[in-house]
């Protein structure tokens, strides 16, 4: 929101007399615009004001276009893990937030990799990674895995395509995912016009690692940066049709059974949440749904990586 | 961007959104000294909340080079890179194999057990093993051991370091055999000189000395392992503030990280065990509870099967879950044979 000084170029009716009776009752920028009846001259500022504020939100959509939008951009890409897809209806979605929450080495990392190595065929992949956990070798023997024995050099030109796909940058601390997201935001507005090989999927492993070292003190600062961080993922999801998948860790709860951290403010922020452990004699991981946009939440799968 | 997401204080990001700031392009055009007047700080202050700014809004303008990000690297120069990276050796053979080599570089372990299980003979072993010179495959770097419970003897470090140089001079006999014999010219007070210790007594200590470490490795960048021992002592006893806790060891474990990556070296991490209540029993797992748990990249944790000492990879993302026997040996860690290692009580 840009001040009224400045705006003062643009839209020369904006002149000191009008923004002194704004300062007067403390409004200094655009958003803070309130209805008066004085003057003429004051009533025409104030209604330049409020225009200036309808202009900046998003354009009213009505559901044709939302189904339109969703049949020609949200696609869903596959896992990769039959279980995951089967559990899902073929996989995560583009525009979606999609949360994995466990405990401590239960399968996330691996799912991720095994994602993002699946996703990277066709489009790019970037990977914020914050506990050296990204593993270029489970991501070439994930693609090893794929492709029909052929000669060591044609192997080689695939594994070099599909993994440059794939950027892993590595963050540790919020404001840094931050000035990341940022970067990427201008990237994607830039792709957003090119038609060739996009980016369509981001991975955060982990987002609890960032948001535990500043939630919970006497502030509210952990928990407005942790609902900002959820919203301007789910932004970047919408707008530059990207699918989002985050991981969480989980968290004692009564009981002594898990629950997943961050609290019950960042519960609803995610749109979908599965819910991973491992058996670990027979070394079969599950996966359950806690939320999801569309399918039903007591369904669970078994799988094997 | 919003205000809001810049690093700054809570008071002065008060004022300046009472002020109408509310995004980063309002602070684009505007000097120094008409933002102190606006704001009712001093010009410092000032100059430093738009060098904040700027630093941010800098970061929107460079996107005309390759990567998406600065800073990122694609999957296929990191699987390069990674081929050359070296490992620590812990000079047991069956260790190294289930860890890939060894302790990796560029990774946060943590390794826990009960006590007397060696996790200190191990910390020491890194330690030494990490100054074996490059032409006998290590990485000839120098080791920062962190103590916090006072178990480091130097006379056990010296013991295991004559027999690591011992070790390094019968290897170097046995394949050098047709060249002349060159003499190890290592002693064992070499590498005590290489181990920075530093004795922690409180967890203020530690976390001052985890701020202060970033300088310290920019002054001497051949230290290629950071042993922590342990980094439970000081959270255990006394802690009343659960949730302080948990901030300050997340906090704490990212920082451990980014030195590991910036600086590419391994950190180890030793833990102590607690009981834990699964439904009906008690279990053994380590100390500090669940999110510190999700913080390290590998988990280690070193158990009794009888009477032999053994270690099983917990967490990984990249080797399998596997056990391996080891032993505790004068000379250090050692691989383990099949006699008795634990000590009878009569």
């Amino acid at each position: 929101m840009a001040r009224l000084a400045n705006l003062e170029t643009e839209y020369p009716v904006l002149d000191s007399t009008v923004r002194n009776f704004c300062a007067s009752h403390g409004i200094f920028s655009a958003a803070f615009a309130e209805q008066n009846d004085s003057s003429e001259r004051l009533k025409e500022g104030i209604a330049q004001v409020l225009s200036i504020i309808d202009d900046m939100h998003q354009p009213w959509l009505n559901g044709m276009e939302l189904l339109e939008d969703a049949k020609r951009n949200k696609h869903v890409f596959p896992t990769g893990i039959q279980g995951i897809d089967l559990l899902l209806g073929d996989g995560i979605r583009v525009g979606q937030l999609t949360e994995l929450v466990g405990p401590s080495s239960s399968g996330k990392t691996q799912v991720c990799l095994r994602t993002a190595s699946n996703v990277a065929r066709n489009h790019m992949v970037l990977y914020l990674d914050t506990g050296n956990s990204f593993s270029p070798q489970c991501i070439a023997y994930f693609l090893g895995k794929t492709i029909s024995p052929s000669s060591a050099q044609a192997k080689n030109q695939f594994l070099q395509k599909v993994m440059s796909n794939i950027s892993c940058h590595s963050v540790f601390d919020i404001f840094a995912m931050f000035d990341v997201l940022h970067q990427l935001e201008s990237y994607l507005r830039c792709q957003d016009g090119r038609g060739c090989c996009q980016m369509r999927l981001l991975i955060v492993d982990s987002i609890s690692s960032l948001i535990s070292p500043v939630l919970g003190s006497s502030s509210t600062l952990g928990r407005a940066l942790m609902t900002s961080a959820g919203y301007l993922l789910k932004k970047l999801a919408h707008q530059h049709n990207l699918a989002v998948l985050i991981i969480n860790h989980t968290v004692g709860g009564e009981g002594g059974s898990s629950k997943p951290a961050l609290g019950d403010s960042w519960k609803c922020i995610p749109h979908s949440r599965l819910f991973l452990s491992c058996d670990r004699g027979s070394n079969t991981y599950n996966v359950s749904i806690l939320r999801h946009p569309s399918m039903a939440s007591v369904k669970a799968a078994r799988f094997v990586i | 961007m919003e205000i809001w997401r810049l690093p700054i204080s809570a008071s002065q990001r008060g004022k300046l959104i009472s002020a109408g700031y509310t995004s980063l392009s309002s602070l684009s055009s505007i000097s120094s000294s008409d933002l102190a007047r606006e704001l009712k700080v001093s010009e410092s202050e000032a100059m430093n909340i738009l060098k904040v700014a700027s630093h941010s809004r800098g970061s929107e303008t460079s996107n005309a080079s390759c990567s998406i990000v600065e800073g990122a690297q694609s999957a296929w120069d990191m699987l390069h890179d990674e081929e050359s990276l070296m490992h620590i050796t812990t000079s047991s053979a069956d260790l190294d194999n289930i860890l890939g080599g060894g302790i990796h570089c560029k990774e946060v372990t943590e390794i826990g057990g009960v006590p007397g299980i060696g996790k200190t003979q191990l910390g020491i072993q890194v330690a030494v093993n990490v100054q074996i010179p490059n032409d006998f495959g290590g990485l000839g770097g120098k080791a920062i051991y962190i103590d916090t419970e006072g178990s480091f003897m130097v006379e056990r470090a010296f013991q295991i370091a004559e027999a690591c140089i011992e070790d390094m001079s019968e290897y170097n006999r046995f394949l050098r055999k047709d060249f002349q014999e060159c003499k190890i010219k290592m002693l064992p007070q070499d590498i005590l000189e290489n181990i920075f210790y530093f004795r922690i007594c409180s967890y203020t200590e530690q976390i001052a000395l985890i701020n202060y470490l970033d300088k310290f490795l920019s002054e001497h960048k051949d230290v290629k392992v950071i042993v922590v021992d342990s980094v439970t002592f000081h959270f255990r006893q006394d802690f009343d503030d659960m949730a302080l806790r948990t901030r300050v060891l997340s906090g704490m474990a990212l920082k451990l990280m980014n030195l590991a990556k910036r600086f590419s070296l391994a950190v180890v991490l030793l833990n102590q065990v607690t009981t834990k209540h699964t439904e009906a029993s008690f279990q053994l797992a380590l100390a500090l509870g669940d999110s510190w748990s999700h913080t390290c990249t590998n988990r280690i944790v070193l158990y009794w099967n009888g009477n032999e000492r053994y270690a099983y990879i917990d967490k990984s993302p990249s080797l399998r879950s596997a056990s391996a026997a080891y032993s505790v040996t004068a000379r250090g860690i050692r691989n383990s044979s099949s006699s008795c290692k634990r000590i009878k009580m009569m």
